[in-house]
């Protein structure tokens, strides 16, 4: 990580250092390429499109606000809109559905300072917790994650009672959240 | 619908997993700038930004930072220093090509001065032939072969014009000669015909005169020779 912050981050943006994107790429970089990766699984199409993901941070710099910190989520929200946009034709149901992530305010995706330092965190601490859900549990968050899926359409996908997905996927979110939050044990 | 109830939907609602009509919900949550729904959903956005965890850690290839970087850096002064070279080779192609555009119309134009000033002063020297009056005018030829008139001035020269001259080879060129009764042929100037096989050749003087009967015409390598290399194509006595 470089030792910088994300806060530092946010205060490089806010003042249009151009430093700012070096040390936002050793922050997310490696994160942004590994999900790339995983949704495209095409290895040349990760690395074009983390250059244009951090090419629509700098673009957008002046929108994050120094006092409340918001790039981490803001940023991995994009990178995994537009791998499943690249994946995906823009003419299919998931356009229409899909929150177009990146035209909303960016100050919905702050965090409060009592939150953790920043996403990388979170998605550290995420990582116990998904060992220990269930496969099932794990299999419907990849799908709506990873490929963009609706609970229906999961439903479909696995040929599972609607209710089940659902039932599924509110525990495992909610094991996440926990993981998230606090830290704590699920 | 609650916010109780809507508790669950937050991330679902992030990740673009809902059904429309309970998303419709949420978003009518937000268009009211519902606090408890903003306050949420920055809490979903974080949980599900942590879901990226999900992949597999991969190290992204060590060149993907600096192309990274190398695409943000300023544009303007790569574009500046681009254009000015462009700029400058554009000049220079554009100046080259007046400088030889030039260099060609001006050799053009002091060929086409010089061409001018040579029939200015061959108008001349023929106007000088025709008026003097020791001018002599022997006509020749006939309807099936060259045909023309010969002016000649002892003190004004020799004006030799007609038409019908054959085409010759383009590297080849009539040459006029002053035959005298004894000696070798004097050479009186190389010329052209046109296409059409017209012909004038002036030849200034005062010229000697003494002992001239004829003038021939031969055809020449293009620079003339200094005696006649070919059999005559034409010979008018003017004697």
């Amino acid at each position: 990580m470089g030792g910088q912050s994300e806060t530092q981050l946010v205060e490089k943006l806010a003042k249009c250092d151009p430093d700012a994107i070096a040390v936002a790429y050793d922050l997310y970089g490696r994160i942004a390429f590994s999900l790339f990766v995983r949704i495209t699984r095409d290895q040349s199409a990760a690395e074009d499109l983390v250059q244009e993901l951090f090419l629509r941070l700098w673009n957008r710099r002046r929108e994050f606000d120094a006092s409340r910190g918001a790039v981490g989520p803001w940023l991995l929200s994009i990178a995994r809109n537009m791998a499943i946009d690249y994946v995906r034709s823009a003419q299919t149901r998931f356009q229409s559905k899909l929150k177009p992530i990146d035209q909303t305010n960016t100050h919905r995706f702050s965090y409060k300072p009592k939150e953790p330092e920043h996403v990388m965190d979170a998605a550290k601490a995420i990582q116990d917790a998904l060992a220990e859900l269930k496969p099932n549990q794990r299999k419907v968050l990849e799908l709506a994650y990873f490929e963009g899926y609706s609970q229906s359409e999961i439903a479909t996908r696995l040929e599972e009672p609607l209710g089940t997905v659902k039932s599924w996927m509110r525990s495992a979110l909610e094991r996440v959240r926990i993981s998230v939050k606090g830290g704590a044990k699920p | 619908m609650t916010h109780p109830e809507m508790n669950e939907l937050y991330e679902l609602y992030v990740l673009g997993a809902l059904e429309p009509e309970l998303a419709s919900e949420i978003e009518s949550h937000l268009v009211d700038q519902c606090e408890y729904c903003g306050e949420r959903l920055q809490e979903a956005a974080i949980v599900t930004a942590a879901m990226s965890g999900m992949a597999e850690q991969l190290e992204p290839p060590k060149h993907l930072r600096e192309r990274v970087l190398a695409s943000m850096r300023p544009r303007k002064q790569a574009k500046s220093w681009m254009y000015a070279v462009g700029g400058l080779a554009a000049a220079c192609v554009l100046l080259l090509a007046y400088a030889l555009w030039s260099m060609n119309t001006s050799r053009s134009l002091r060929e086409q001065i010089a061409a001018l000033t040579q029939e200015r002063n061959q108008l001349r020297s023929a106007v000088e032939v025709l008026s003097r009056p020791d001018t002599r005018m022997v006509q020749f030829g006939n309807q099936n072969a060259a045909r023309g008139r010969v002016f000649v001035s002892q003190n004004g020269g020799v004006v030799f014009a007609g038409s019908q001259l054959p085409q010759i080879a383009s590297d080849r060129t009539f040459q006029l000669w002053l035959i005298p009764t004894s000696g070798a042929p004097r050479s009186a100037g190389i010329f052209r015909a046109n296409a059409d096989g017209g012909f004038v050749n002036v030849v200034p003087g005062p010229l000697d005169l003494t002992g001239i009967h004829a003038v021939a015409v031969s055809v020449e390598p293009s620079q003339g020779s200094p005696a006649p290399t070919t059999t005559p194509i034409l010979v008018v006595s003017i004697g």
